[in-house]
């Protein structure tokens, strides 16, 4: 950018907004691409939340289970 | 009690309108701010307000048949003094290093033959509910995770900005381990109204809670919903005055284990005013202390709810939703 610098060695506004505009689109580059690079977005989800009755909660644990935790 | 915030004063309502407790006394270093307040508990005179000196407390104490520590100050003294006195304490400090030394007092519970139970807020409190509820249905769990979104009174929200920024303290394949705070994002599907929220580790005492409580469980972790800016200024103080009471919070605990030879996942949930959860379960664990329900001795809900179904089912009667998931949820990094 030699060519943008008057007698006195002093830069034009013109030379400094363009570095501007290029620092600004080669950060906004390198954001897209972690963006995009990224394994996020929502993971799938199926189904729903069911209100539990106290009948529920009394409820002896489904055939199979154990009656005794054994994380205690 | 001690302390009439956002928590306090839901469980006060409680006491006296549900529980029918008589002369209930909330003790404050500035009574005269709780006037506005006790007009709200019920009938005229229902609560008194008092100055919280040590001879007021020791006074109060002759009567009392339990003592509920609403107050985001340490309680450890108060405490002692009551176990000292016979008298059951039941404290809803989420504080892990508060909790800690409640615990350690275990040896004066144990003396008096009544309960000092820890943590007896949302969470802990309902996350040590439900996880003891699941542990006894499941057959084998290994793993618990908790989260949280959203803050009940002022002290809550102070407590939660200060939790982003405490290293989290966890147990992960049956060790004891130390997490930077703020980190481990996980995406956490709360019930029905609440939705997803992106979740982080904080400093929360259910991990030790629950551990005590279930000592052979591999993993306890505990995360809370946060966005960028709470974390981003966790570590300074906080930027602006916190709300009077919280929106629409929840609390989630997720198991995971075996059952026939097969991996299973149960959560349940809740949702609701953190505060009016909180104070729900407070309320209801002070009439079980005061009604002798509880092992005599320090610990969490899951340590000294015998029947965490028959628990469960009373906080139903008061209006709190618990809810089960049902469907299929991606495996967690956690």
């Amino acid at each position: 950018m030699a060519g943008s610098e008057g007698a006195s060695g002093r830069r034009s506004p013109l030379a400094l907004v363009g570095r501007a505009l290029v620092a600004v689109g080669f950060t906004g580059l390198v954001a897209l691409f972690v963006r995009l690079r990224g394994t996020g977005g929502t993971p799938s989800h199926r189904g729903g939340w069911r209100q539990l009755s106290v009948q529920d909660l009394a409820a002896p644990p489904p055939e199979g289970r154990a009656a005794e935790p054994t994380g205690a | 009690m001690v302390g009439l915030g956002a928590v306090g004063a839901r469980s006060a309502r409680l006491l006296v309108s549900a529980y029918g407790f008589t002369g209930l006394t909330v003790l404050s270093r500035r009574p005269e701010r709780l006037s506005g307040s006790l007009e709200l508990l019920g009938e005229p005179g229902a609560v008194r307000a008092e100055r919280l000196t040590h001879s007021r407390f020791e006074a109060c104490l002759s009567r009392a048949g339990v003592v509920l520590l609403a107050t985001p100050a340490p309680g450890r003294h108060w405490a002692s003094a009551a176990l000292a006195a016979g008298v059951a304490v039941v404290s809803v400090n989420d504080d892990p290093a508060e909790v800690r030394s409640l615990l350690g007092l275990a040896e004066g519970a144990n003396r008096a033959g009544v309960a000092m139970a820890v943590g007896a807020g949302m969470a802990p409190g309902l996350s040590c509910l439900m996880g003891a509820w699941l542990v006894r249905r499941m057959g084998r769990v290994d793993e618990l995770h908790v989260a949280t979104l959203g803050t009940g009174g002022p002290a809550c929200a102070r407590r939660r900005h200060a939790a982003l920024r405490e290293p989290a303290e966890e147990r992960r394949r049956g060790a004891w381990t130390r997490r930077p705070p703020g980190s481990g994002r996980e995406l956490v599907w709360f019930p029905a109204d609440v939705g997803g929220a992106d979740c982080y580790r904080v400093s929360r005492p259910d991990p030790l809670l629950l551990g005590r409580a279930f000592p052979g469980l591999q993993t306890v972790t505990t995360r809370a919903a946060a966005s960028r800016r709470d974390r981003m200024t966790s570590w300074l103080p906080m930027l602006r005055r916190p709300h009077p009471e919280g929106a629409l919070g929840a609390v989630r605990l997720e198991a995971r284990g075996e059952s026939g030879g097969l991996a299973e996942a149960l959560i349940l949930g809740a949702a609701g005013r953190p505060a009016v959860l909180a104070g729900t379960v407070a309320a209801t664990t002070a009439a079980w202390a005061a009604q002798g329900r509880l092992e005599p001795t320090a610990g969490g809900l899951a340590e000294l709810v015998g029947d965490p179904a028959g628990f469960l089912a009373e906080l139903i009667g008061r209006g709190v939703v618990l809810q089960e998931f049902e469907g299929t949820t991606p495996a967690p990094t956690w």
